[in-house]
């Protein structure tokens, strides 16, 4: 039942076609390839090649392998786990952790630490299953430079001696032997991209990479805004490579079974007569990711905000970046000023009680 | 690589042909283009159209690599600044293959830094250099070879105990003088070929900000946008060499004063304002390190580590003498806290005293 117009043979072809009178795919199919060129008008390979585009039937974006759908049942069974981000409070917010399988955006000033968490995820995705990690690989796309080796070498080194105090049974002890510096290194896939045809280049090219290395689970994007705050002399072309590029990004989360997170930079708009800091790459670009954490400075502190979320609810919760990586806030001493300031936790509560008042979506029981 | 053209990229000849007839020429025209578009541009079925922009991806896709294969040690990845605490923060110094930026006030040393990494660049690995030569583009018309030489003589006496190692040092830092934006843009265009020439290990830049805050009035509208244009488009050329080279890049940058809610020019209502790091906050997203000096007296001086993917916020104290950027011995309790490397504020000189005691020496000077 399908039209000929919408079929995906090439355009010189499809015109032949329809000249020819031919409205249907099944009609096509009827047809033996001899008769086919005769009536059509095609060259026998041309022929051949319709009738075999057209009976494997063509994954097309839109039709695509989720034809049937699933119940919500079905979904809540499958049990994607999360990435654990090494700061609990972090987790806490997001319900475990980043979500596999779906996209998570990072937007912050400079220096707030997102490339630091970007690593750590990268690290914490390799963590062997029995200590509540998902043993698999990472791959980290860069395109500021901002990657310094050493820096991640000695963030691995901490991650696998905290493990290290953690063994409690045999099996772990087994794992840990799998589980060193190099090997955390050597599961790291870095793609250094200078600009944004690369950066397009790469990711036309990354389902292949991911169906070749299926323990994949976290793909990387630091940042996705930098290649594009370049100069376009048409500004739509930018939003419309944009949105494809998030299409794909989206599809590879869901159909690879991967947690993507990039990060977005921010820029100065004027509202109001003031300037304010705002995400980069527009406002459509909000809609992209699944999950929006801001991270910004707050009273001397550093604090995650998670502000879109389909699950979880808006909240704020102080971190901080040590030699080891991306942990939890340290005790607070007190500041200069004398100021008393409440703990993590306290504030935490604070804010979700301001926000629950305004905010729409309902708090979960657990993470997904 | 974007620019490459399609015949380059493994295409056949006429469909290149074809291609060229809708204006798509390069890597970049045929990537900019949806699958939808594809199909119609080169008359290719949906299955083949995705075949094609595969296998242009795979000619501009850059190398996958692992970080194991790229981990290598200290003294290839990073570059020594001869001052230890700062190397220590800094976990072997500036990171090879990124861009550094030293923004403070004028009269503070950052030329002086410049200089004294310049001097270090060219030094043998025994002595923790790079070996190498080094290209240094001076737009404010600061650099001085007799400084550079007094310098060298006073750090390293025994090694430049003999005037032909000292003109050797002289000849391996080669330096040129741009002073508009289109000068410089034209000479990071041609650094590539400088860079081989020269066998440069380092490429200064000193300072980004003069030509470009000569030449663009951010009050009148259209020219922020221009201005940001211009330096995304430097950093890009800075990085993409940094990178392919594996050297470290230093930026010196100026500053600017923040009145509070109005950013940079706009007049607040009686804000007491501060001063932070000049050209703003993409740029502050752009450099990968950035180190701040600022005053504490008319003497002391301090290095603010503001933002670092490696270390940490941390404040050190040093002065300049005659051999250059000297670190004091204890580190004091930072001034102040760390926050946004855009908006980091920077003490400035407040007073200037002199004494005729004072006179003869090396006090300050940028």
């Amino acid at each position: 039942m399908k039209p000929v117009s919408a079929s995906p043979l090439s355009p010189s072809v499809k015109v032949k076609l329809l000249n020819a009178g031919f409205l249907t795919s099944e009609e096509l199919l009827q047809l033996k390839p001899l008769q086919l060129s005769k009536e059509g008008g095609l060259s026998l390979e041309e022929a051949l090649e319709v009738q075999q585009i057209l009976r494997e039937g063509v994954d097309l974006p839109g039709e695509g392998g989720a034809g049937l759908g699933s119940t919500a049942l079905e979904l809540l069974q499958q049990e994607e786990r999360s990435i654990v981000t090494f700061c609990s409070s972090l987790d806490a917010a997001l319900g475990g952790g980043v979500p596999v399988g779906k996209t998570t955006e990072l937007c912050g000033t400079p220096g707030m630490g997102k490339t630091q968490l970007c690593l750590q995820l990268c690290i914490d995705v390799q963590i062997p299953e029995c200590f509540g990690g998902l043993g698999g690989e990472a791959v980290f796309v860069d395109t500021e430079g901002s990657l310094v080796v050493q820096r991640v070498a000695d963030m691995a080194q901490a991650a696998v001696q905290h493990c290290c105090l953690q063994d409690q049974d045999a099996e772990q002890r087994d794992a840990l032997k799998d589980f060193t510096t190099e090997s955390l290194l050597g599961h790291l896939y870095l793609m250094r991209c200078h600009d944004y045809v690369e950066l397009l280049a790469q990711v036309q090219l990354l389902p292949d990479f991911l169906v070749k290395n299926p323990k994949v689970r976290l793909l990387v994007i630091d940042s996705l805004a930098f290649p594009f705050r370049r100069h376009f002399e048409d500004l739509s072309v930018r939003t419309r490579l944009l949105s494809g590029l998030a299409q794909q990004l989206i599809r590879m989360a869901s159909q690879h079974r991967v947690a993507v997170v990039w990060t977005n930079q921010m820029t100065s708009q004027l509202r109001g007569g003031q300037w304010e800091l705002v995400p980069a790459l527009g406002e459509s670009w909000g809609h992209s990711a699944t999950q929006r954490l801001l991270l910004h400075w707050s009273g001397g502190r550093r604090l995650a905000s998670v502000f879109k979320s389909p699950s979880q609810s808006e909240s704020s919760v102080a971190y901080s970046v040590t030699r080891e990586g991306f942990r939890d806030a340290g005790p607070l001493a007190s500041s200069p000023s004398g100021r008393e300031q409440d703990s993590s936790s306290q504030s935490e509560s604070k804010q979700d009680s301001s926000s629950q008042s305004g905010s729409k979506r309902p708090r979960t029981q657990e993470g997904q | 690589m974007a620019s490459k053209k399609l015949r380059r990229a493994g295409v056949s000849q006429e469909l290149c042909e074809l291609l060229n007839r809708h204006h798509v020429e390069s890597c970049k025209d045929l990537l900019s283009l949806t699958p939808l578009e594809v199909m119609r541009v080169a008359g290719l079925s949906y299955q083949n159209a995705l075949a094609l922009m595969r296998s242009v991806s795979q000619h501009c896709a850059p190398p996958v690599t692992t970080l194991l294969e790229l981990w290598k040690p200290k003294s290839e990845s990073f570059f020594s600044t001869s001052l230890p605490a700062l190397d220590d923060f800094l976990r072997g110094g500036l990171p090879l293959g990124t861009i550094t930026e030293l923004a403070g006030p004028s009269g503070c040393g950052k030329t002086q830094m410049c200089v004294m990494l310049s001097v270090l660049a060219t030094l043998p690995r025994a002595l923790g250099g790079l070996d190498a030569g080094v290209v240094y583009i001076d737009t404010e018309s600061a650099f001085s070879a007799e400084r550079l030489v007094e310098m060298a003589q006073a750090r390293f006496p025994e090694h430049f105990s003999s005037r032909e190692r000292v003109l050797q040092m002289a000849s391996r830092v080669h330096v040129f003088r741009e002073l508009t934006c289109q000068d410089v843009l034209n000479r990071l265009d041609r650094l590539e070929v400088d860079i081989i020439s020269t066998k440069a290990g380092l490429v200064i830049l000193d300072s980004v900000a003069s030509v470009v805050r000569k030449e663009f009035d951010t009050t009148l509208p259209g020219n922020l946008a221009s201005r940001s244009n211009l330096l995304t488009q430097e950093a890009s050329t800075l990085k993409y060499l940094a990178h392919q080279f594996n050297i470290p890049v230093v930026l010196t940058n100026q500053i600017t004063t923040y009145l509070g809610n109005g950013g940079g020019g706009v007049p607040g209502e009686g804000d007491s304002g501060y001063v932070i790091a000049a050209l703003g906050n993409t740029w502050s997203h752009t450099v990968n390190t950035r180190l701040i000096v600022q005053y504490v007296d008319a003497r002391q001086r301090q290095i603010v580590i503001a933002k670092s993917p490696v270390a940490p916020y941390a404040v050190l104290n040093y002065t300049i003498q005659k051999e250059g950027i000297c670190l004091d011995g204890d580190n004091q309790e930072p001034i102040g806290e760390a926050r946004d490397p855009g908006l980091q504020p920077i003490r400035v000189r407040t007073e200037f005293k002199y004494s005729l005691s004072q006179a003869v020496g090396t006090d300050g000077g940028s």
